[in-house]
């Protein structure tokens, strides 16, 4: 069959990858000018101390001998101990995962809600009084800094206005958090009943989800006029046309044509939009992977840095096996061909 | 009785030059002929031409930066230029069927066959889900198509050309319209199935006294199929008359150099090649358009050529049509 | 009127008239240069439009609201916004323009080459560079320019370098295409060597491509450099850089003193916005298709 030949093609593609990934990321902190030593055994460590600490991070082995014995260990899940948390970097990522999952997918979610449907309709009517609209905003969401938007929503929402709560962490302090089953203090609070837990999770997450939804939408708008903009010129809306078939059905026409290249490029846009999210998670005190992320990369903490690094990709790795799998479903040409 | 006259049809390209001048191409230049019922008229001349410009604008589907600025098209009492888009939409594919060139491009990718045709037959009337299907492949049937119960699950890319072209036949017949245009409905064909789809397409219109326009650049084509035929060049119709008429005593240069230029002729050793390149739409020249190409060309050339009537509708925009008839090519 | 009479002066009018000609076919090109030139001319002259030193503190005038001495206010260190924000046009110009040289330079050769060559050498130079695609750009930046220290040398160098991948994407698919032209077969066949149809065929055509991406890639060097100086790294304080100034800001949004990250991130987005409207505009110019 066509899609177990595909995904173990994939697959195999996949592990050199995330090796060559490792190695990247290992070179990338063992090489730079900080030195973690001095930075763990402080600035009073005597030569002693120094020599110990070097030892039992194996920092005494050659480079190579290190990355071995590194990459031994991710195998064997064990991505070493952060120095800020003192606590394993795995156990770190794990539990602030599904925290970023969160505020990510439905940032994006909202983005692509809001952004598809408006980039079709700027294609149906191109240069039309919508789609000019669209394409401004388009225009204007590249342009806006991130965390530079996170802080004038919370002026506006929280201290001007006083609709939001403050941009720190993911729930009112006053709120005792659901226990944790999924991580998503929402989805979690739903599960206990706790409505009080809903609405404090709910309202926190209301503006850090609008900057994402509004960063992302701007790819989102620009791509999809695009997409349908093509589709719109191409033979088969023209013969659709000549048919005489209803705009409605032109409409759906090319949004079933637009399908696959939107998604295939959405899946792509996720990948840079998790940079996006960092910086609205730093913002807003989120506590997630990205805050950890961006913390561990400013203090050195470096296998923080490289566990993040390579949940990261790992991260990219599946969303973009996901969306090739719903692009080899969802075209005709693939389904039948078994 | 006459299907679809068209009177004096201009349409223009409008577009704007780097230095912000607009610049405007008569495309379309008092462009005039008929279809009637029961009968197949050709459309023929050279690339750009202006032969798909002429089917466009009559069924409302120009884009930019091409517009209609004049003229009519009466189909059943009604100026398709004028009709609102909504009852233009109405008599696309109902009354009025079309053939397009590309058919594996033109058919939704993401639709099956069956689905199209039945796509096709609920955009103009309520059907009975049933019914349409069962037409659907009795239609299928109709345009030679082998397994027409098995087809309707085929997705267009499964098809090869000549069926693609067929599968077109059939979602452009299934509404019964009264009139066909099938624009280049077999190029890029092999010739053995050009000549079965040209050799089905005849005996449907006949049999249902339907009226058809054939555009197509292949005088073999015109020659086999057609009633009637009128020949194109940069945007004007040239010279207009029956097959016969037309095939046996072309009164235009152009259709004279067109005739002479066939494969058959070329063979034969009599032929010549057609001189130059098509002409600049934007840079016409003033009087006849051909007077750039034409061997005979004349002092006289440079003021607009009269519509000469030659008799039976065989009628010829030259200066010399009536000393260029009967002469052998 | 004779002819001669019509044309001469419309020729003396040509450029002009072609500028005009340009500004109506792309409207959003033409404000976008507006913009980009504004600020590129409010940087230049900033110490002739500034009213005061943009490091130099008042100790007395600690945050102060936006009025007619300091017309954006102050911020916590008591120095002028209004002349901190038309310094930082320096720095965005400053980073932009030689990380978006550095990319061209890096970019524009490696998609000639791999695209020229082809075969397993493009094959692989394209799968890692589809490699590093997994990780989110503004991460690589901050992750290398923390590893090798902030400086502006450091950033500008990360960016120009992580960046050009763009411009060997753009530049091969142009050779890609070019490559099999009949133009270019027939220069082959005319027996000139390779590096004559690189420079001569291939060169030109494919920059045009790599050209048009240039103004978004400024934006996105201004948009990353901005975003490490604001989370720490890169470009520190107290220089005049619009992504430090938000920094110090940050913490007075939601104590009500805007104006100190407000104004240098209204900067940050107009010029942006221009740089992105200039290069939509040269695209859509280059490619008509686009327009829809």
């Amino acid at each position: 069959m066509k899609i177990r030949r595909f995904l173990t093609r994939r697959l195999t593609f996949i592990i050199p990858l995330l090796v060559g990934i490792v190695f990247f990321t290992f070179m990338l902190v063992r090489l730079g000018g900080q030195d973690p030593v001095e930075m763990l055994a402080g600035p009073t460590a005597t030569q002693g101390q120094i020599d110990r600490i070097e030892q039992e991070l194996g920092l005494d082995q050659p480079l190579l001998t290190q990355f071995g014995i590194y990459l031994m260990n991710v195998a064997q899940g064990d991505l070493g101990k952060s120095w800020i948390s003192t606590r394993p970097v795995l156990d770190d990522i794990l539990a602030r995962l599904p925290v970023t999952l969160e505020l990510l997918f439905l940032g994006i979610g909202l983005g692509a809600l809001v952004g598809i449907p408006a980039g079709m309709r700027g294609a149906a009517h191109p240069n039309g009084w919508f789609d000019q609209i669209a394409r401004a905003i388009s225009l204007l969401g590249f342009s806006i800094p991130t965390y530079w938007l996170g802080l004038v929503l919370l002026f506006v929402f929280f201290y001007l206005l006083g609709w939001a709560p403050p941009g720190i962490g993911r729930i009112s302090m006053m709120v005792i958090p659901p226990p944790t089953v999924t991580g998503s203090y929402l989805v979690d609070s739903i599960i206990a009943g706790d409505w009080e837990a809903t609405r404090s999770a709910l309202g926190h997450l209301v503006l850090p989800v609008v900057s994402i939804a509004i960063i992302s939408a701007a790819p989102i708008i620009k791509q999809t006029r695009a997409i349908a903009v093509e589709i719109y010129s191409g033979d088969a809306v023209r013969y659709a046309k000549a048919c005489g078939l209803p705009d409605r059905q032109v409409r759906k026409i090319v949004m079933r044509n637009a399908t696959v290249p939107i998604l295939t490029f959405v899946g792509t846009e996720i990948t840079g939009l998790v940079g996006t999210a960092s910086l609205i998670e730093f913002v807003f005190a989120w506590g997630g992977l990205g805050q950890y992320g961006l913390n561990a990369i400013v203090n050195g903490d470096f296998a923080a840095v490289q566990g993040y690094v390579l949940a990261l990709a790992l991260f990219s790795v599946v969303v973009f096996l996901v969306v090739d799998l719903l692009v080899v479903l969802l075209e005709p040409r693939n389904v039948d061909a078994t | 009785m006459t299907l679809l006259a068209i009177d004096n049809l201009e349409t223009d390209f409008v577009s704007r030059t780097l230095d912000d001048e607009i610049r405007v191409a008569h495309a379309l230049n008092k462009v005039s002929f008929e279809v009637n019922r029961g009968e197949i008229v050709g459309l023929v001349g050279e690339t750009g031409a202006g032969k798909s410009l002429t089917a466009q604008s009559v069924l409302g589907l120009l884009r930019a930066p091409a517009r209609v600025v004049g003229g009519e098209a009466v189909f059943d009492g009604r100026d398709l230029l004028t009709l609102p888009p909504a009852e233009m939409n109405e008599l696309r594919g109902y009354e009025i069927g079309l053939v397009v060139q590309n058919p594996r491009t033109s058919l939704d990718p993401l639709c099956r066959i069956g689905d199209q045709l039945v796509r096709m037959q609920r955009a103009h009337r309520p059907v009975n889900g049933r019914v349409a299907r069962k037409k659907a492949v009795d239609m299928l049937a109709a345009v030679g198509i082998p397994e027409p119960e098995r087809r309707m699950r085929a997705w267009p890319h499964e098809l090869s050309g000549g069926m693609a072209q067929r599968v077109l036949m059939a979602m452009a017949l299934i509404n019964e319209p009264r009139l066909l245009i099938a624009d280049e409905p077999t190029t890029g064909l092999d010739v053995t199935v050009q000549a079965a789809i040209l050799d089905l397409l005849r005996q449907i219109v006949l049999e249902r006294s339907m009226g058809a326009l054939i555009i197509t650049h292949d005088l073999g084509v015109v020659a086999h199929y057609c009633e009637r035929v009128a020949v194109m060049f940069a945007g004007s119709i040239v010279e207009e008359g029956t097959v016969d008429a037309v095939f046996e005593t072309p009164s235009h240069p152009y259709t004279r150099a067109l005739l002479s230029a066939t494969p058959e002729r070329l063979k034969l050793g009599s032929g010549r090649q057609l001189g130059g390149p098509p002409p600049d739409l934007y840079n016409l020249p003033i009087g006849c358009h051909y007077r750039d190409r034409c061997e005979r060309v004349r002092d006289i050339c440079t003021t607009p050529p009269p519509a000469t009537d030659l008799g039976e509708g065989h009628r010829v925009q030259c200066h010399f049509a009536k000393d260029l008839e009967g002469q052998p090519l | 009127m004779t002819d001669t009479a019509v044309a001469t002066p419309r020729r003396r009018n040509v450029l002009t008239s072609r500028i005009k000609g340009l500004a109506r076919r792309s409207p959003t090109a033409a404000v976008g240069f507006a913009i980009v030139g504004l600020f590129a001319l409010g940087g230049i002259f900033a110490p002739l439009i500034t009213p005061y030193d943009p490091v130099h503190s008042f100790p007395r005038e600690i945050l102060v609201d936006p009025g007619s001495t300091f017309w954006f206010g102050t911020d916590g260190n008591g120095m002028d916004i209004f002349s901190r924000v038309i310094f930082g046009a320096r720095y965005a110009f400053a980073i932009a323009v030689p990380a978006v040289l550095l990319s061209l330079v890096i970019g524009v050769p490696l998609g000639l080459w791999v695209g020229y060559v082809g075969g397993a050498l493009d094959e692989v130079t394209m799968r890692v560079l589809d490699a590093l695609r997994v990780f989110p750009s503004i991460i690589l930046a901050l992750a290398v320019v923390a590893a090798a220290g902030p400086s502006v040398l450091n950033v500008v160098l990360v960016i120009g370098v992580l960046d050009s991948p763009i411009f060997a994407r753009v530049v091969r698919a142009e050779v890609l295409a070019l490559r099999s032209s009949t133009m270019v077969e027939a220069a082959k066949a005319a027996g000139n060597p390779t590096w004559r149809i690189v420079m001569v065929h291939l060169l030109p055509n494919a920059i045009q491509g790599a050209m048009a991406q240039s103004a978004v890639r400024a934006a996105w060097a201004i948009r990353i450099s901005a975003a490490l100086a604001f989370l720490g790294v890169g470009i520190q304080v107290p220089t005049p850089e619009w992504g430090v100034m938000i920094r110090q800001g940050a913490e007075f949004m939601v104590t009500g003193q805007w104006w100190v990250a407000l104004f240098p991130g209204v900067a940050l987005m107009i010029l942006m916005l221009g740089l992105n409207m200039l290069g939509d505009g040269m695209q859509d110019l280059l490619n008509p298709r686009r327009r829809g």
